[in-house]
């Protein structure tokens, strides 16, 4: 993940915005009046906030209400970064998981994953459902996990970031965040075995 | 399947997930830019807007100029009134070596006369 802090090109008044631009630049730039530097950090940041709520969540509709509050507090948030100080990419996965948390907590029962389109085709009917399946089942077994495990995993094996990079969005030691990545994943391995020999497609 | 072969499956199933990686839907994206340019817009307003002294915000909150006069008058009327009392008004500043409560009552004009008959 890349944040270039600095950059000696300052670009600003030339009516546009380098895209090579560090993410804290970028803010300070748009905390001084440029559009284009929110356009930059909305292709830049948005995509990874959807990813991870969409992940956390399970459901698009909530995801695009937390990324789009998520953004909206990062735009807050722009004329009091102090750059240098953290990522800000840091600080918008920290943000998001929060606000995930918070949904989680406020919903009653857990949603699972949005359905895919029922079978159109009797004939099909087990194949397209071991087809879902397939496709969802990182899904519904990533939602069986712990939300801290399930934070830990994403994070790592999704989203891509470092140890220390998660150490950092969670508040936790390295440490940490390898026992819970390691356990994320035998917990998922354990369940996506349960699943297989549920849905009969053990072998293939 | 084995132990590596679960593994293999989830890393599998990672690959895939990375690969997968869900993009921003474009009215999402719309909304989000909406809401930068909202916040932006809020921001140069508020800038452009001429910082108020802390003189003019005291007058405010004293009631404008209209408040402010009121107050003139009546703090120049109490000077005046501690300069040159009129006679008909109490000497209130004798009244402070009395040393019986009648005195007091009888000089601001009440009926004093059942605390003298109690005496």
């Amino acid at each position: 993940m890349e944040d270039l802090t600095s950059h000696p090109q300052d670009v600003r008044g030339a009516g546009c915005v380098a895209d090579d631009l560090g993410d804290d630049r970028l803010l300070r730039m748009f905390a001084d009046g440029d559009a284009g530097a929110a356009r930059i950090l909305t292709d830049r940041l948005g995509p990874r906030c959807y990813s991870v709520s969409l992940r956390m969540l399970g459901n698009r509709a909530e995801a695009e209400d937390v990324t789009q509050d998520a953004m909206m507090r990062l735009w807050q948030m722009a004329p009091k970064w102090v750059p240098g100080t953290a990522k800000v990419s840091t600080w918008l996965y920290r943000v998001t998981l929060n606000l995930c948390l918070d949904r989680k907590r406020k919903k009653t029962p857990e949603q699972l994953p949005e359905e895919a389109e029922p079978p159109d085709n009797a004939a099909s009917v087990v194949e397209k459902m071991q087809d879902t399946a397939r496709h969802d089942a990182l899904q519904v077994a990533l939602m069986q996990l712990p939300d801290r495990q399930r934070q830990a995993v994403v994070l790592r094996h999704i989203e891509e970031l470092s140890n220390p990079e998660i150490a950092g969005v969670m508040g936790l030691s390295v440490e940490a965040v390898e026992s819970l990545t390691a356990r994320g994943k035998r917990a998922l391995s354990a369940i996506l075995a349960g699943r297989r020999e549920e849905l009969g497609y053990d072998d293939g | 399947m084995t132990m590596a072969d679960d593994d293999m499956e989830l890393e599998n199933l990672f690959a895939q997930a990375r690969k997968d990686r869900s993009e921003l839907p474009d009215d999402l994206a719309v909304r989000i830019q909406t809401d930068a340019e909202t916040t932006r817009l809020g921001r140069l307003v508020k800038h452009a807007r001429p910082e108020r002294s802390h003189w003019s915000r005291i007058l405010d909150n004293i009631g404008g100029w209209q408040g402010f006069s009121g107050l003139a008058a009546a703090s120049v009327t109490g000077v005046f009134i501690g300069f040159f009392a009129p006679a008909v008004l109490p000497d209130t500043a004798g009244l402070f070596g009395a040393t019986d409560g009648s005195v007091l009552a009888a000089d601001l004009g009440f009926d004093t006369s059942f605390l003298e008959s109690t005496e």
